[in-house]
């Protein structure tokens, strides 16, 4: 560790002027913008700006599938990531093209994707036939509250092997001969699992849950290539409601629901951050 | 005596083997598809791409793996006779190659002042690092315009790329790797007289190997992905938009080529993740948060 360095300003000051001129100062710049009506004179309203936005039934229903919506995905990928982990695990030391290939999508852009899921998903498609064949109603995925699976499907597909990684990489750093003393025991695979497994890998699996909602709540590609610019309200996201009123040109309002979205966000993340930070402060003295 | 057959086949591993292999078709699946889909003749495709979209329940598309005819004329219209999908393309690596290189400068700088030099407001420096990188695009997204306006950059490819060159997951994910390497290859380095610039290239960089590599790729994957800027700061510049924004009218109004399009697109991402997997997992050394 270097102490008071003058060059360390020569590494710090280039990334710290971009951090405070296109993240923190607009951050900053942002609530006062939120605060003024927006007109000639530009005068202040106070908070009227936020009582108008939360109003608005646009707003709540962004906000409302937002919510809803990453607490679909982010649990979903964080579960499924921990199950083809342990299984990959279990292949031990084989399994590793299994983990390669869950990375694949990681990289794939899901905008050439798109092509494709409208194609399954159709109303004629390959998954309806599958649901057919298992003896269901054909379903409208590309209209109303089915639309939602196609979505979390492209979210998934692409975001499941920057988990499973993390995941196995945990696993990998837990000593084998623990596994071995547990089967001298007679602990079978699932008492292992829960017995030694799960009680070591918390701190990575909240990790990972953090970093999964994070992407999760700005899910807005997926629903963007999927759903349009003007998608159906089952899946209107706040983030469709910002963007709308940025071509309106109506900036008071984006910013509005932009920094109620951030005092949201950070309120629940600062929380979790920060019971995590305490956690790590008591186990390790 | 279930219960002892289930524990049994569980033992041979058969059950996990299978369980993945289906997840790996599953994954694999779209994506060979859409090759496959690249060498059908545009008009087939064409006809194909119009059935869709029926409502009539007693109809279905066809299942379509293997063109009536193998065929690169939709290779021949993307890359020779209609430019736009090529240009796009090109567009689309001007805006990563952009980003990639001015990241490549800021942020393992900004990574090993983090990690590496004690200052006043490190910690607190991090955590406004970790609440940005929290903050969906749109919040910054206006005054992000105002500014970008001011500078006359709006509507220029600078706007996509600068905002991009400082992004904080980035910058948190160097200093995590940074944060774990040993002290011992600093002391030896100062033993031998090197300052912090020479620490920095000669050791940190070197060692460092794997999770640039990793931060190389993820961050492709992004800027090969781009939806949100181009949309908010190129509104004007039709001509500027990179592929990834376009897919949509691709296939609202599909002229046939567009599957050799998103091959074309998946290329680049594929050898990039062929080159980089191992620094991947060597570089995402994300196990908790400290």
């Amino acid at each position: 560790m270097f102490e008071k360095k003058k060059s360390m300003w020569l590494f710090l000051l280039p990334g710290l002027a971009g951090l405070l001129m296109f993240y923190v100062l607009p951050f900053f710049g942002g609530i006062w913008y939120s605060l003024t009506d927006g007109s000639y004179e530009n005068a202040f309203v106070g908070l009227k700006n936020y009582i108008a936005v939360w109003q608005n039934p646009m707003f709540q229903l962004g906000l409302k599938n937002s919510m809803e919506l990453s607490l679909i995905c982010a649990p979903l990928v964080w579960l499924l990531s921990l199950v083809i982990a342990q299984l990959v695990n279990r292949l031990r030391p084989r399994g590793a093209a299994f983990r390669n290939t869950v990375l694949m999508p990681y990289l794939m852009p899901s905008s050439a994707m798109l092509l494709i899921w409208l194609v399954l998903f159709d109303f004629g498609g390959v998954i309806n036939r599958a649901v057919v064949a298992l003896g269901f109603e054909r379903v409208h995925w590309l209209q109303g509250m089915p639309m939602r699976v196609p979505i979390i499907l492209l979210f998934v597909w692409k975001n499941l092997g920057f988990a499973v990684i993390i995941f196995t990489a945990a696993f990998q750093s837990i000593p084998e001969p623990l596994y071995e003393y547990a089967r001298l025991e007679g602990a079978g695979f699932f008492r292992q699992t829960f017995g030694i497994t799960l009680p070591l890998v918390i701190p990575t699996a909240f990790l990972v849950i953090i970093l999964e909602w994070i992407n999760a709540f700005k899910i807005f590609k997926e629903v963007y290539f999927i759903g349009g610019a003007y998608p159906d309200e089952a899946v209107y996201t706040l983030q469709n409601y910002m963007n709308n009123m940025y071509s309106r040109l109506n900036y008071q309002n984006v910013t509005t629901a932009a920094y109620s979205f951030a005092v949201i966000v950070f309120a629940l993340f600062g929380a979790l951050f920060f019971l995590q930070w305490r956690m790590l402060k008591r186990t390790t003295g | 005596m279930i219960k002892l057959a289930f524990r049994r086949i569980w033992e041979q591993k058969w059950l996990t083997r299978g369980l993945l292999m289906l997840l790996t078709i599953i994954i694999l699946l779209p994506v060979v598809v859409t090759f496959l889909y690249s060498f059908f003749s545009p008009e087939e495709i064409s006809a194909f791409m119009k059935t869709r979209g029926s409502a009539d329940a007693t109809k279905w598309m066809e299942i379509k793996l293997v063109p009536n005819m193998f065929s690169l004329n939709q290779y021949y219209e993307v890359l020779i006779r209609d430019m736009s999908v090529l240009k796009m393309f090109v567009n689309s690596v001007g805006y990563t190659v952009a980003i990639l290189l001015g990241q490549a400068v800021v942020i393992p700088m900004m990574a090993y002042a983090l990690s590496r030099f004690k200052f006043r407001g490190r910690e607190a420096l991090f955590f406004v690092i970790l609440l940005l990188m929290i903050l969906p695009f749109q919040v910054t997204m206006v005054p992000n315009v105002l500014t970008l306006r001011s500078l006359g950059l709006l509507n220029t490819p600078w706007a996509v790329v600068l905002p991009m060159w400082f992004t904080p997951f980035y910058i948190f994910l160097m200093r995590q790797f940074m944060l774990a390497l040993p002290k011992d290859l600093y002391e030896a380095g100062q033993m031998d007289g090197a300052g912090t610039i020479r620490c920095y290239w000669q050791i940190t960089l070197p060692v460092c190997r794997p999770v640039i590599g990793a931060a190389v790729a993820l961050s492709f994957a992004d800027c090969w992905n781009l939806v949100e800027q181009p949309m908010t700061y190129l509104t004007q510049r039709t001509d500027l938009q990179p592929l990834s924004v376009m897919f949509n009218q691709l296939a609202a109004n599909s002229k046939g080529n567009e599957f050799a399009g998103a091959t074309l697109y998946m290329l680049p991402a594929l050898f990039i993740y062929l080159y980089f997997m191992k620094d991947i997992l060597a570089g995402l050394q994300l196990t908790e948060l400290k």
